[in-house]
């Protein structure tokens, strides 16, 4: 046996000297994105002063994790997400899913549902059964759950807008099922600040929209003890481009928001924030996602003690993750099962309570059967193969893991604070600096990867040229439509006219003055009201809420600085200018009720910033109102953004609007999240260029400037 | 493109015609043509404004500026809605005046007015911003001097930037329009006394729910403000009026306001006199840009001009000696 002599920190400094030939440990400190500075190594001197190291699983702050126990006894959820356009696919998919041994349901609903349209509203036609199930009244969620015991499976909804009718309708299915709602179990998220920054499926304004959250929380603290009233979600800032500092610290002070709305409101706090639970986002940055989860449980029971609760169950924070939607990619795509992965261990090890793993084809469609299959199987792996459930904590005391939780706690509170001096989230949303701050973000990183100094396998290093996407489920958007028009419509015409008048003139009432607005919901839907009446009813007094679009410019530009290859773009704009007599002008457009606007305005300041006169058209516009504010502002080409599948239905008809505007020669491109199987169909119909995901944004720019030349030579 | 413009017979000819009855595309089109800053399509540009001359002059012209989140695009809307329905046509023109831009900008994104655009009766234009104020006023000037010949009754053009944008805009519109929030108290909301004195109508934006007293108490502050800054021998006394664009009050007595302010300029020869000097000055302003701008490219001017720039920096010569040798010198040239 030998005896080795005790090293210390100058030791190891000396012996890197060394081994890097001169360099010091400084060079090889790594600045993350939520400008952390992550040194080589950590030692135990890292640890000294800090609070959490020796913490109890079980016990507040609850950084080990919430319960004593954690997976050594009982596993997280497996939870996937899911809905397929129509209530009957979506049950039988349901169905499978519960055979094949998960343990919760997740719905995923339409947009048009999302947005308190009917399915028949000539708003939303090419939404209507696209990105999730459509539900327009009680029929349809009875569908979705037939044959589904709703008193043992809880079922996670992820529904904001339009959540008091979409819930209503949840409460009204599962009695006349036959199941009390005191039995149901599960969340709906009901998380509507995060909406009004990043994902937009908003429909009334901020503070209205508060109301709502709160009439939902008194309404479940007392009739349904085992239902999470909101799920605190940071999911899709982290989807829109947040870095983790920044989806840590909006969504615990969006908690907090809802924890004050609530209170102010005369709610005891130990009613209700027992029952609040919160949603993550887990991407690649493996260590750091752990320490966030072990962070966000502490910094929110710090947050909580403010509160002065006295059921330490309020204290604690229960959350969902689901593994990055943005980290999976259309290349390459069974890199996708690796990184999801590797998504899940972090998510484990950070002591998620239930998970979502993606499949590995959602970068451009709906999970197939198949997809399906080996995304649940990745969590079964880990969970019943590898052992990892043996232990409460396995990192717990790491000298890397401790340190890096508490600078990310550290980080997060600044921000937190910097939301209190605005007044509160509901007051910064509305001013709009969230949002702001995110898209900054967003456009910095999209400048890393298209420089090629973030590396994504598959995508800007290491690619596979022959492509094999597995088979994509696709869905026949008119044929759903049409159905679902059907079956609402006779309900309309059997539902007794008095009652449903009634009902629904009580929840326009009921919003003038200050009644429950989920019990008068509840009671419409159980008259047969639609989703697209009851969000109707409460618009008379409501108002439906049109966001500023607001936008940054000068951060992608800036990362180029003295870059060659960028320099030969802005040099192309600058002849095009001088022939043309003006910048190439381009209208970003999002069509549709889908809100996901992180692609339309990281293009739109990109572009931007290369040179070109960008318009970004507001959310939620039609073909017509797109095609109209291109003819009038003359621009050379539209970009369509497209994240949730309306792309097939709605593109052509901008193509045909243009037409009869005679304004053939304004160029239709697309973007985002397009199935490879559309793209020949969206050119047959006339589109000029598909841009993938993860198209390099300065050839993208390339190639539009030469097709508007290309046009206007044909001209 | 390059013959887009170039074979003005075939395509202005045409396109004049289909101007003159309004048509949506070639308005839009004529815009461009204006806009653009190649030297053939400014004289195609300029043959094109001599050809519409006698069709132009109908509209009413309105500026309307105010301060960020006053809430100018709703009030638009909301007025713009109003007129369509007394079946008049509206073009809103959007300028960002003080942003000098070398690069690309974003546009539209400040302006929202979803209902508006879907109108038969509406046209919503927003422009890029220019290198020099000049170039924006003068697009701005010529693309009303188009919608009036396209028909349009009332042409609004609104300016998202603050600063010096308020008097450019003034000077190219028969009144202007100051937007303002309710509270604000005794500063009167920072707004500078000299843009004060341009407005015509001050509105108290937001005049709903718990702002309508504050919005009320707004418009008193600035009634008795405003009564410090003009004199009576004026054609008009400005007027402060609330409204709110939620509930749609105050919108039909702006009309009526503009209305009034528009027959009494008119019967008293005001608005003529107002829009020949704001042609006069304009003419200059383009005698300037452009005497300007051919010196700053004339070559051997450009010589002389470094030299003289230096020695203007390194003290030698007096900078009004050097301007005046550096005109000399080019006028002589040319």
């Amino acid at each position: 046996m030998g005896n080795f002599a005790n090293k210390n920190l100058t030791d190891w400094h000396q012996l890197v000297e060394s081994e890097l030939k001169g360099g010091s440990s400084e060079d090889l400190i790594w600045d993350t994105p939520e400008e952390i500075s992550i040194k080589p190594l950590y030692t135990a001197a890292d640890l000294e002063g800090l609070e959490m190291s020796g913490q109890m699983p079980g016990f507040a702050p609850f950084s080990r994790g919430v319960r004593a126990t954690m997976y050594a006894n009982r596993p997280w959820t497996i939870r996937q997400y899911a809905g397929f356009a129509t209530a009957q696919e979506s049950n039988a998919f349901y169905k499978r899913n519960l055979a094949g041994g998960q343990k919760g349901l997740s719905v995923a609903f339409d947009l048009a549902t999302h947005r308190g349209y009917d399915s028949d509203h000539p708003r939303v036609h090419g939404d209507v059964g696209k990105a999730g199930v459509a539900i327009d009244t009680v029929e349809d969620m009875k569908i979705l759950f037939d044959g589904i015991p709703l008193n043992n499976v809880s079922v996670s909804m992820t529904m904001n807008g339009a959540v008091l009718p979409v819930l209503a309708a949840f409460i009204v299915a599962a009695e006349e099922q036959g199941c009390s709602k005191e039995l149901l179990s599960g969340t709906i998220q009901n998380d509507i600040l995060k909406e009004f920054m990043v994902r937009n499926t908003y429909i009334y304004p901020p503070a209205p929209s508060m109301r709502i959250v709160a009439d939902i929380i008194s309404y479940t603290a007392v009739e349904m003890p085992k239902f999470n009233s909101i799920s605190i979600s940071g999911y899709h800032m982290q989807e829109a481009g947040a870095n983790l500092v920044q989806e840590l610290a909006f969504t615990l002070a969006n908690g907090k928001e809802y924890v004050s709305t609530a209170v102010n409101n005369g709610l005891d706090v130990d009613k209700f924030a027992p029952r609040l639970s919160f949603f993550f986002c887990v991407g690649m940055n493996f260590f750091m996602e752990v320490a966030k989860l072990r962070a966000a449980r502490s910094l929110w029971a710090r947050l909580m003690s403010d509160f002065h609760p006295k059921d330490p169950r309020s204290l604690m924070l229960r959350t969902h993750v689901q593994t990055s939607g943005v980290s999976i990619t259309e290349q390459d795509p069974y890199n996708n099962v690796i990184r999801t992965a590797y998504e899940a261990m972090a998510a484990v090890l950070g002591g998620t309570q239930s998970l979502h793993t993606n499949a590995l084809d959602e970068a451009v469609a709906l999970p197939s059967d198949f997809s399906a299959r080996i995304a649940r199987n990745t969590q079964l792996i880990l969970s019943e193969e590898t052992g990892i459930t043996k232990v409460v904590d396995p990192l717990g005391g790491s000298y890397y893991i401790e340190s890096l939780t508490a600078s990310m706690e550290q980080e997060a509170l600044k921000l937190i604070k910097k939301i209190d001096e605005m007044g509160g989230m509901t007051e910064a949303v509305a001013n709009g600096m969230p949002k702001l701050m995110i898209e900054e973000t967003a456009a910095r990183r999209q400048a890393r990867i298209d420089r090629g100094e973030e590396v994504i396998v598959g995508v800007n290093r290491y690619k596979n040229n022959d492509d094999d996407m597995p088979e994509l489920l696709s869905i026949d958007n008119t044929a759903v439509r049409e159905a679902q028009i059907q079956r609402t419509e006779t309900i309309r015409k059997n539902r007794n006219k008095k009652e449903w008048m009634s009902a629904v003139d009580a929840l326009t009432r009921g919003a003038e003055n200050k009644e429950n607005l989920l019990a008068l919901s509840i009671e419409a839907m159980r008259q047969r009201a639609t989703v697209g009446e009851v969000s109707e009813a409460l618009e008379k007094v409501f108002t439906r809420y049109s966001a500023t679009t607001r936008s940054v410019s000068g951060i992608y530009g800036s990362a180029y600085k003295k870059d060659a290859e960028f320099n030969d773009i802005q040099n192309k704009i600058k002849s095009f200018l001088n022939e043309e007599g003006r910048r190439p002008r381009m209208l970003v457009v999002k069509l549709g009720q889908d809100g996901h606007d992180r692609g339309a305005k990281i293009i739109a300041t990109a572009f931007a910033d290369i040179g070109f006169d960008v318009d970004i058209g507001p959310l939620f516009q039609t073909p017509e109102e797109a095609a109209r504010e291109a003819i009038e502002n003359d621009v050379h080409v539209i970009g369509v953004s497209s994240l949730a599948a309306g792309h097939n239905t709605l593109v052509p008809e901008l193509i045909n609007m243009l037409q009869e505007f005679n304004a053939n020669e304004i160029l239709v491109v697309c973007g985002g999240v397009i199935p490879p199987n559309d793209y020949e169909f969206l050119k047959n119909a006339g589109v000029a260029a598909v841009f993938g995901p993860g198209t390099n944004i300065p050839s993208a720019a390339t190639k539009v400037i030469e097709l508007i030349r290309q046009r206007s030579k044909a001209a | 493109m390059e013959t887009q413009y170039s074979n003005e017979d075939d395509i202005y000819s045409l396109d004049i015609e289909s101007l003159l009855s309004g048509n949506r595309r070639s308005l839009a089109r004529s815009i461009t043509l204006i806009e653009s800053s190649r030297f053939d399509h400014r004289d195609l540009a300029e043959n094109l404004l001599s050809r519409i001359m006698p069709r132009t002059g109908g509209a009413i012209r309105i500026g309307i500026s105010g301060p960020p989140g006053v809430g100018k695009s709703t009030f638009i809307e909301s007025f713009g809605l109003y007129l369509s329905n007394k079946n008049l046509k509206i073009a809103v023109l959007t300028i960002d005046p003080s942003s000098k831009r070398s690069g690309g900008s974003i546009l539209g994104d400040k302006t929202r007015m979803p209902k508006l655009a879907q109108l038969e009766n509406a046209f919503i234009r927003s422009s890029p911003a220019g290198l020099t104020l000049g170039g924006v006023a003068r697009r701005t000037r010529e693309t009303i001097l188009l919608c009036e010949s396209a028909g349009y009754d009332v042409v609004i053009v609104e300016t998202v930037g603050v600063g010096q944008s308020e008097y450019a805009v003034a000077d190219m519109v028969d009144m202007f329009v100051l937007l303002v929030q309710p509270g604000g108290g005794d500063d009167l909301q920072g707004i500078k006394r000299g843009v004060m004195e341009l407005a015509d109508l001050i509105i108290v934006t937001k005049s709903d729910g718990d702002l309508k007293h504050s919005a009320q108490r707004t418009a008193q502050d600035f009634r008795s403000a405003l009564s410090f800054l003009r004199n009576e021998s004026d054609d008009w006394v400005p007027k402060v009026i609330p409204c709110s664009a939620l509930n749609s009050e105050g919108i039909e007595e702006a009309w009526k306001i503009m209305q009034l302010f528009h027959s009494k300029l008119n019967t008293s020869g005001g608005l003529a006199r107002k829009r020949g000097s704001q042609a006069s000055s304009w003419m200059w302003a383009e005698v300037q840009e452009t005497l300007v701008g051919r010196l700053r490219e004339s070559q051997s001017a450009k010589k002389l001009a470094q030299k003289l720039e230096s020695d203007v920096i390194n003290g030698l010569v007096a900078p009004g000696v050097a301007a005046r040798h550096l005109l000399n010198a080019f006028l002589a040239d040319d």
